[in-house]
């Protein structure tokens, strides 16, 4: 196989992967603002179902997760799963980051201080404008850290959609380098993550600064 | 600062990619000294070869075509077919592509009567045939060197389907979840270099096409000459694979493992090969085609 | 018609009662000062005052509306619009509580924007005329972490000043401030003070307090110990518990 050949092979690769980490953010970056809403919901049941989703979401491997997102409805529910493979993919990301992107959320608007909340108040505020105005900017600045860390983790989980036989650029180089006995797809697959990490970093760097207009 | 260090780790990678790329030039380039003394490298017993089978081989199983347990119907008219398309000769036709296991394929056209075998066309048109395969293993399913699937086992899946009629849809799967994929429904059967021993029970089998004898591949210069000699040895297997379950498993081989120092299972075999060559294991115990075939690409 | 009525209230956290049946009126244009040792209960009594903690019983009232009373039950209810009485107070923080992401000009537009509906153009004149008055007009487009603590005072003043508020509290304004800022802070309130104001002020500063108020109250235990003029309670007080507290705060 030419090199040619390969990276082709591969780039189509690393644009399903591409696809899985985009549609992964999509859904679980707002997904995890509601679930993190929930959980500081007043009704109890609500609160045990959001506390139970997340513990499970974070206390078991995401392989797991995928398996049963794609063969659960066949197992649970004798349901037909032709055409289920792609959407369980990003269902099992999406539900599983938007548990990690909740508890960051959690711990960005528990570190506001009271004193944000009962300004917006005594100002006449609503609690949507107070949450939205007031205390969601301050918590995105404060957790743009964090969030950076979980999404570069996720350029490099997407590699576990292998478990369902998507054939990422992971997989592919696997395969690859089975029929090639050589290395080399793996030294490609590395350089590939390792520049869509330093592309994430670098993003999310400039919003970091463009958010550095106060403290 | 930060820019910085980014720019240092950049440079590291660049120049871990470089040096892979060299060594690996390097590697072919050697062999490439070796390969016209070493003509035909399925004969892994010349002298010559730096990698070699032990005579003693592990065992012998068979591969064949796995269906679901209720799936008899479907088996039997895929077995049908197949023997079809060993009488007309395609089976050989396509084997003649795989040097590697040509030697293997045990189905002869005379062995087969005429009252055997499903007619041309007489499948339903609108059926679609979902092959379930794995696409690291070759020569039977794997990525070819032009990118697309390919593999002695999609060949022959392909031919097949169009011998009946039936559409071919491929459906690559995760080995490990081969069992949830076929029962669920996702693929209509496990066919790719899929051991029948150990599993008789578990699937309804169609035809076996092919003979899969495991065995032991060590440096030719190792002084290893026998099953005995790997006696404290470290000893390499791929997970999942039939000398994986031959060496682990309850009956066969599990005692001849007692003897080895260590048994490293290996996710993969280019990565248990890697290691041979480097000389961090003595020995790897894998199925004579999928050997046959690490030293066929090793000397490429 | 009083601005501010409250009757008997009482607040407890947990057995701790913190407002022991507290009255207290103030009508326009008055200053009235709420001084007292820490956990006297005054900062409790601006904070039930202003809806940031619910009473556990007696009346609320502002501009003769009923804003929280006992109904035939006994039981405390909160009317339904507190929007409506939320216009008729402001409140500034010993904090300041300015908006961070926001600018100074922001920070003081936005609620009546937003929430009073008004036009951001007349919000805005009267915005920067207000931040002029103060001595913040070149600080408009500045965001509050790079004021000065006496700057971000003045402008959360202005924040309050520009919801139009019938009568403003202060809860200490002055303690979160390094002493040579107080000044600048006390000097807006007394000109405040100064155009009718009318304004209930939680405050350590006992000279300030003297110099500004119309009226002085001194709180101890939950409870109002005296009230009167700055001179009856500063200069000619008969409790012993008032000149006891004044005399820690005598050089």
């Amino acid at each position: 196989m030419t090199l040619e050949v390969m990276l082709k092979t591969m780039g189509i690769g690393m644009l399903r992967t591409g696809g899985i980490f985009c549609l992964t953010l999509l859904g679980s970056l707002p997904l995890g603002m509601i679930v993190a809403l929930l959980r500081k919901s007043r009704i109890k049941p609500v609160q045990w179902v959001i506390k139970i989703y997340i513990s499970i979401m974070r206390g078991t491997p995401l392989m797991l997760q995928l398996l049963v997102w794609y063969f659960g409805p066949y197992y649970l529910f004798d349901l037909p799963i032709k055409g289920w493979r792609y959407p369980a993919i990003i269902l099992g990301f999406v539900l599983n980051y938007a548990a990690y992107f909740a508890e960051i959320y959690r711990g960005g608007i528990e570190s506001m201080s009271v004193g944000q909340y009962e300004a917006a108040q005594v100002l006449g505020y609503t609690k949507t404008q107070t949450f939205m105005k007031i205390i969601l900017p301050q918590v995105i600045k404060t957790i743009l850290p964090s969030v950076t860390n979980e999404v570069i983790t996720l350029v490099k989980d997407t590699s576990l959609a292998f478990t369902l036989a998507y054939q990422e650029v992971f997989s592919l180089a696997k395969q690859i380098s089975a029929s090639q006995t050589s290395f080399i797809p793996f030294v490609v697959a590395g350089i590939f993550y390792y520049v869509a990490n330093y592309a994430v970093a670098f993003v999310m760097e400039r919003i970091e600064k463009a958010l550095d207009y106060y403290q | 600062m930060k820019k910085t260090v980014s720019l240092i780790l950049a440079l590291v990678m660049i120049m871990g990619c470089v040096f892979a790329l060299a060594a690996c030039k390097g590697t072919d380039a050697q062999n490439n000294s070796g390969e016209s003394d070493a003509a035909d490298v399925s004969k892994d017993d010349s002298p010559e070869a730096a990698y070699v089978f032990l005579d003693e081989k592990l065992g012998i199983e068979s591969y064949a075509i796995g269906f679901r347990k209720d799936d008899k119907e479907l088996a039997d008219q895929v077995t049908a077919a197949y023997k079809a398309l060993v009488k007309n000769g395609t089976y050989a036709e396509i084997g003649e592509k795989y040097p590697d296991i040509k030697d293997y394929l045990n189905l002869k056209a005379e062995d087969i009567s005429d009252d055997e075998i499903a007619e041309q066309g007489s499948g339903d048109a609108n059926y679609t045939f979902k092959h379930g395969f794995d696409l690291d293993f070759p020569p039977y399913s794997y990525r070819q060197d032009d990118g697309t699937v390919g593999g002695f086992d999609v060949e022959m899946a392909q031919a097949l389907c169009e011998y009946l009629g039936w559409k071919y849809e491929p459906v690559p799967f995760n080995w490990d979840a081969k069992d949830a994929e076929l029962t669920a429904g996702s693929c209509d059967c496990s066919w790719s270099g899929f051991t029948l021993e150990g599993r008789e029970d578990d699937y309804c089998w169609g035809i076996t096409y092919s003979k899969n004898e495991q065995g032991i591949l060590v440096a030719a210069d190792s002084g290893i000459k026998t099953l005995a000699d790997l006696a404290g040895k470290t000893v390499g297997v791929q997970t999942a694979t039939s000398a994986y379950d031959m060496l682990e498993g309850e009956d066969g081989k599990s005692e001849l493992c007692q003897t080895f120092a260590d048994l490293k299972v290996y996710e993969t075999y280019t990565i248990a090969f890697s290691d041979l060559k480097a000389g961090a294991i003595d020995a790897i115990a894998i199925d004579m085609t999928a050997g046959a075939f690490l030293i066929a690409n090793d000397k490429k | 018609m009083h601005i501010l009525d409250i009757q008997n209230i009482r607040k407890s956290f947990g057995d701790n009662e913190v407002l022991k049946d507290i009255s207290l009126t103030v009508d326009r244009g008055e200053v009235v000062s709420i001084i007292g040792p820490s956990g006297s209960g005054k900062s409790t009594l601006l904070r039930c005052a202003t809806l940031l903690e619910t009473m556990d019983s007696g009346t609320l009232r502002y501009m003769d509306e009923d804003v929280a009373f006992m109904d035939e039950n006994d039981k405390l209810v909160y009317t339904k619009d507190l929007k409506k009485v939320r216009g008729y107070f402001g409140l500034v923080f010993q904090n300041f509580n300015l908006f961070p992401h926001y600018s100074v000009l922001k920070n003081v537009m936005d609620a009546p924007v937003h929430v009073q509906k008004r036009k951001p153009r007349e919000v805005k004149e009267e915005a920067l005329a207000l931040l002029e008055t103060m001595g913040l007009a070149d600080r408009a487009d500045a965001y509050p972490c790079q004021l000065s603590g006496g700057q971000k005072q003045r402008v959360s003043i202005v924040r309050a000043l520009t919801m139009n508020p019938e009568i403003l509290f202060f809860d200490e304004p002055t303690s979160a401030l390094d002493p040579e800022l107080t000044g600048e802070v006390l000097k807006v309130i007394k000109q405040l003070a100064e155009q009718s104001m009318t304004m209930v002020i939680v405050t350590h500063e006992m000279a300030f307090a003297h110099s500004i108020s119309d009226r002085v109250i001194f709180m101890d235990g939950g409870v109002i110990v005296e009230q009167g003029t700055p001179q009856e309670l500063f200069e000619g007080t008969k409790k012993d518990r008032t000149r006891q507290f004044l005399q820690n705060y005598k050089r």
